[in-house]
């Protein structure tokens, strides 16, 4: 936030020849250029994360949806309300993907007041479901930050300090209609319950000065979209666990007591199991949800069909073992490749992709500092944003041993 | 469905290691290495013989690293092209050639490393499959990309393995595994020997098969049977059943199975009691349990 202050606005600074990074290929076709640069700038994004710090592994999240008259504007298509929906629904899964023993509520506000969609839970189905009925609903009145603020607020406020709080505001109104001074409820935001709550937002039309001071007061982030395309890409950036406040009064360290339950699998006569009800389909009308598999809490043996749940009778968090090795990649992110020309490296003729096999045609090719194999940007992007691991390091036996012995 | 093209992709990661192998070997067990080769080939060949739209790739998982055995990058494939004379199709010929001389140059290159070694230092006898899923993972990943408008690629990745698990790899094979599930490719397991706790995760992870054989000369039958069909029409055959997957955690502190544990807010250690300080990260934990932990214990 910083140093975008320092900028001022864009219009004040120089001007961008934005045209001439654009080259046509041989087909004449721009396309080619505009990956490249894409690529590049999510390569940056990459390059930019940092590491080694604590991050908030277990999340609350409240993402609060405008639903104001401004939400059904056509300049997103159908309709911003209806766009963002859609993009939430993916945000929801791998939100849950990424932070598999977070929570996740949803508030919309609409006619100045504001409404709470789902409470805070670990279910994405639960919120994919209700983010579908919103898109049925139409988009009313005025939008209100502090009522939204405050009703979020008075849920977060209870959450235990050693998780990370936060708010996402996706607002796309320009104006907010507000019972009392907003400036005096963000001060609040500071006081001893409220701490460490970020807030950020995500708005659809143009900067509004309350927000950004919001957000620069809480650590959050204030972005406002130019497309569709980097309303996604901001959504995504919401989806890596943010890296934990560090505020010393607050004890953020907290063992968190989980069940690991066994998963049984029916059909064995012999045991006389019966058919039971899972806990999860229970007020479902159709017979599904109703079979002798299922994981049984240990606590309360309680029948769930998926993971992680929390168990509606004991209120144990129930994860399965994969569930949290899959949020160790946070913890332990790959390092990010070197850049190096082609040219340089080439000694006969051509460098071939360690992964993938792939020619490597581009003038950069991409090298991992451990395992010195060469990677084609492809495969560098997708190993450090979807595999979380270096196919060259996993392949290779002198550095598994080094990986292990930094874990345990 | 028909207007669709749809391609099938089929990745066989066939375990190499020559410590597993060789020890085969030794106890003149029937099963070699070299029958098991004939056996993906014509596995591999009967994939390709479903449609000729249907692709193939196979990777080694060796000891210490990890090779495509098929296809061979663009600039050796050009070299090694011999037309077959008999009138066979040539992607087979070119399939078991290249299987064949990929396989016999991975052994001529450990017997060069012992050779040049005097005192044979101690291999490891288990398999870098982590490594191996990743590559495939980015292959499936790059020929998702070039796959033409219109044409779907649906892949799954056959894991054919003897030796044992790698404990140390199992950060990188949960990452790979989790990949798997989100690009919805099915990872099925054909385990020669003992039983794999990872591998039974990974396929009851991605919805694939485990097999272990019973029988280990029956290896070309149950190939053909259990993993020849795609993913589709599984349903319509009789596969043996699923088998039950332990998915409880380990304590970082005993490796004792446990049912509930605590687990550290920062680096998501599991403990199966509580101790002050976490052995990973170092921290530090108050003593005095909170209010929700107490309730919790009393419900014990």
């Amino acid at each position: 936030m910083g140093d975008e202050d320092d900028k001022g606005y864009r219009w004040e600074t120089e001007y961008e020849k934005t045209w001439e990074e654009l080259h046509e290929d041989e087909s004449g076709s721009l396309q080619a250029s505009v990956d490249d640069i894409l690529h590049r700038a999510k390569r940056r994004l990459l390059q930019d994360r940092v590491t080694n710090v604590r991050l908030g592994m277990m999340r609350h999240l409240f993402i609060v949806i405008d639903a104001s008259s401004a939400m059904s504007d056509q300049d997103l298509k159908p309709t911003r309300l209806i766009a963002t929906l859609k993009l939430l629904e993916f945000f929801v899964e791998e939100y849950f993907d990424q932070n598999p023993i977070s929570q996740l509520g949803l508030l919309i506000s609409r006619n100045k007041r504001a409404e709470k969609i789902t409470e805070l839970g670990g279910n994405p189905r639960r919120h994919i479901k209700a983010l579908e009925t919103l898109s049925t609903q139409a988009c009313q009145g005025e939008f209100s930050l502090q009522n939204s603020l405050e009703l979020a607020l008075s849920t977060l406020k209870h959450m235990p300090s050693h998780a990370s709080r936060e708010l996402l505001v996706i607002m796309g109104s320009l104006t907010t209609c507000d019972p009392g001074d907003i400036k005096e409820h963000i001060k609040v935001l500071f006081t001893q319950d409220c701490a460490n709550i970020r807030c950020s937002v995500i708005g659809l039309s143009a900067e509004v000065r309350i927000c950004k001071t919001l957000c620069q007061r809480t650590g959050g982030t204030y972005n406002v979209i130019l497309d569709e395309s980097h309303f996604k890409d901001l959504l995504s950036q919401h989806v890596t666990p943010p890296p934990a406040t560090c505020d010393r009064k607050v004890i953020i360290n907290f063992y968190l007591l989980l069940g690991f339950p066994h998963h049984t699998l029916g059909g064995d006569k012999d045991t006389g199991e019966k058919p039971s009800m899972c806990m999860c389909h229970l007020d479902s009308k159709t017979s599904q949800g109703f079979s002798t598999t299922g994981y049984f809490c240990p606590q309360c043996k309680s029948k769930y069909c998926e993971l992680p749940i929390e168990c509606k009778a004991c209120s144990l968090t129930l994860v399965s073992a994969p569930h949290l090795a899959r949020s160790y990649h946070h913890l332990f992110p790959p390092e990010p490749y070197k850049e190096f020309l082609t040219s340089d490296i080439v000694t006969d003729g051509q460098v071939c992709c360690y992964a993938c096999q792939i020619e490597i045609l581009d003038p950069h090719v991409y090298v991992c500092g451990k395992c010195e194999k060469y990677f084609c940007l492809d495969c560098d992007l997708f190993a450090h944003e979807t595999l979380h691991s270096c196919p060259g390091c996993a392949s290779s036996r002198n550095l598994q041993t080094i990986q292990a012995t930094s874990i345990s | 469905m028909e207007d669709k093209q749809n391609n099938s992709l089929l990745i066989i990661i066939l375990d190499t290691n020559p410590v597993w192998w060789g020890r085969k070997q030794l106890a003149n067990d029937q099963l070699t290495l070299s029958h098991c080769v004939d056996c993906v080939t014509v596995l591999a060949d009967s994939h390709l013989m479903l449609t000729h739209k249907n692709k193939l790739a196979v990777i080694a998982a060796h000891t210490d690293h990890s090779v495509f055995l098929y296809p061979r990058p663009q600039s050796e494939k050009s070299m090694a092209v011999k037309l077959p004379d008999d009138g066979q199709y040539e992607v087979f010929s070119q399939v078991e050639g290249q299987l064949r001389s990929q396989i016999q140059r991975l052994i001529a290159a450990d017997k060069v490393k012992i050779d040049d070694m005097y005192e044979v230092a101690e291999q490891p006898s288990d398999s870098l499959v982590a490594g191996a899923i990743s590559m495939a993972l980015c292959y499936t990943h790059r020929l998702e990309k070039e796959c033409p408008i219109g044409e779907t690629l649906s892949t799954r990745i056959l894991i054919i393995k003897g030796s044992n698990d790698c404990p140390s790899q199992y950060m990188n094979f949960m990452n790979a595994v989790f990949t798997a599930q989100k690009l919805n490719i099915v990872i099925d397991a054909c385990v020669l020997d003992s039983d794999s706790g990872l591998l039974q995760q990974a396929c009851d992870i991605t919805n694939g098969i485990y097999l272990k054989i019973p029988q280990p000369l029956g290896l070309l039958q149950y190939l053909t049977w259990v993993f020849l069909p795609d993913p589709n029409t599984r349903s319509k055959m009789a596969l043996p059943p699923r088998a039950q997957v332990d998915y409880r955690a380990a304590c970082f502190c005993h490796r004792h199975l446990i049912d509930i544990g605590y687990v550290c807010s920062v680096c998501l250690s599991i403990y199966c009691t509580f101790s002050p300080i976490c052995s990973t990260c170092q921290t530090t934990f108050k003593i005095v349990g909170p209010q929700k932990l107490m309730k919790k214990k009393k419900k014990l």
